[in-house]
């Protein structure tokens, strides 16, 4: 599995640190996340590619990332997504596939408006 | 086009260049006691739910189907206030103006008259924002307002009924119009980043409509507060009269709300003696800078709940004990964007 989660949090965490300085170093980070500093080196190193998701959703909530996203990167789908896709799977496995193509703009078109009427 | 996004009606004018975006929310609030004093702005206790009226189309009246729009759910004798939120453009250091029109019943609960099509300047009959963060009731004296409160409608409290007669919409109804897009530019250009300078900015504000039906609520006038509605800084002409977007919001009595839609509606608020005797805060907001509308004579005339209620030898209004407000926070002009006036409950 590649390591592009981790690359990407130390590159992240990195630049947090040279701009705020050592609250971003990897103990500090890690103690905040309730992780131990050992954990995170490994996640950055690759050596741990799926971090559990409430250890990716500390860490996007403390490097300013989308937690939808570094979810991704770990190759998971939030709780919360999963909850809505098993409640009805059928339709929203029809959705996503026929969405999957559309480019992002017409995707985000589909949101629902609140309808005026006659008043 | 307007969206709920948690409880909020996002209204967003995507058609235009810069894309404006302004969102609304209605604030679970303390009904102020209505006697006679002035008091200052109760806090803010979180957001009403708000649901799309079509998803509970076979359990609301036709009436209300046909207005289209939104449900809220509010007690008898509970108040609200409208929160206006506005993203900020950070190369303009600005957030996009807006102007907003608000009314109860369709009666503008800024001049008192009924529903009319665009603006007005002379009464001006819509908020600016991001002037204007809040909107909590009726604006009845030069920097007075007139809590909204919830009663039934049809029980002759409402604004709307003591002025046109009528209990036909109930509710509130809200209309929002963009700055005009080269209006705006010329305003507002390009500015060099300044971090400092934006922080120091003021929100904006938004423009929707609140309405009621059957199970339905209008809303009357309560307690006085203070609160001024600022005068339009700009001109009339700068606003873009051909991109409305606007909305009925349905009051629906709480009582009823679970029935309509099968979830509960949230516990009644503290009353302002139980608020004030913890010692949580109440609030004064001032802007040095803006200048505030005369009030409305028609909304001055019309009769609050507590008085309409002597008039019918009712009590309308429990718990209407006055207060003395001793933990009192002043706010200024200089509101980072989107910040709600909340109380500090882990006091």
């Amino acid at each position: 599995m590649s390591n592009a989660l981790g690359k990407y949090l130390r590159k992240c965490r990195t630049e947090k640190q040279l701009q705020e300085g050592n609250s971003f170093s990897l103990r500090q980070l890690a103690g905040r996340i309730g992780v131990e500093p050992s954990y995170l080196s490994k996640i950055e190193r690759g050596l741990e590619p799926r971090p559990s998701e409430a250890t990716t959703r500390a860490l996007a909530l403390e490097l300013g990332e989308d937690s939808d996203t570094l979810l991704a990167m770990a190759g998971k789908v939030s709780g919360d997504l999963q909850t809505i896709i098993c409640k009805r799977p059928q339709v929203f496995a029809q959705l996503i596939r026929e969405l999957k193509n559309m480019p992002d703009e017409a995707v985000l078109r589909l949101v629902r408006e609140v309808r005026d009427g006659n008043w | 086009m307007i969206e709920l996004h948690s409880n909020k009606l996002a209204v967003s004018f995507p058609e235009l260049p810069l894309k404006p975006k302004l969102t609304i929310d209605f604030q679970r609030t303390l009904r102020i006691p209505d006697d006679g004093h002035d008091y200052p702005l109760p806090p803010g206790l979180g957001s009403f739910p708000l649901r799309h009226i079509d998803d509970f189309a076979p359990r609301v009246p036709a009436n209300w189907l046909k207005r289209g729009g939104v449900l809220l759910p509010m007690w008898q004798a509970e108040a609200l206030w409208l929160n206006f939120g506005a993203r900020v453009l950070y190369d303009r250091e600005t957030a996009y103006p807006f102007a907003i029109k608000v009314a109860t019943g369709k009666i503008s609960a800024i001049t008192g008259e009924t529903w009319q099509r665009g603006l007005s300047r002379n009464p001006q009959n819509y908020l600016v924002a991001p002037n204007q963060f809040w909107l909590d009731g009726y604006c009845v004296e030069k920097g007075i307002i007139r809590q909204f409160v919830a009663m039934p409608l049809g029980d002759g409290y409402s604004v709307e009924e003591q002025i046109t007669g009528a209990a036909e919409f109930g509710g509130i109804q809200i209309e929002v119009f963009p700055m005009r897009p080269a209006i705006f530019e010329k305003r507002f250009p390009v500015q060099l980043r300044n971090q400092e300078a934006l922080l120091s900015r003021k929100d904006n504000g938004i423009h929707y409509c609140l309405a009621d039906a059957d199970p339905s609520m209008g809303l009357a006038p309560g307690g006085r507060m203070r609160q001024e509605i600022y005068n339009d800084p700009f001109s009339i002409h700068d606003w873009d009269t051909e991109h409305g977007s606007r909305c009925f919001i349905h009051v629906v009595n709480s009582a009823a709300w679970q029935a309509i839609t099968g979830q509960r509606p949230p516990s009644p608020p503290p009353t302002a003696a139980q608020y004030t005797k913890a010692g949580y805060p109440w609030f004064d907001y001032y802007d040095a800078e803006a200048k505030a509308v005369t009030g409305s004579k028609i909304l001055a005339a019309v009769k609050s709940v507590f008085n309409k209620g002597g008039e019918k030898s009712s009590t309308p209004l429990p718990e209407n004990e006055s207060v003395m407000v001793a933990n009192l926070v002043n706010v200024r002009a200089g509101l980072k964007n989107n910040q709600v006036r909340e109380a500090d409950f882990a006091a």
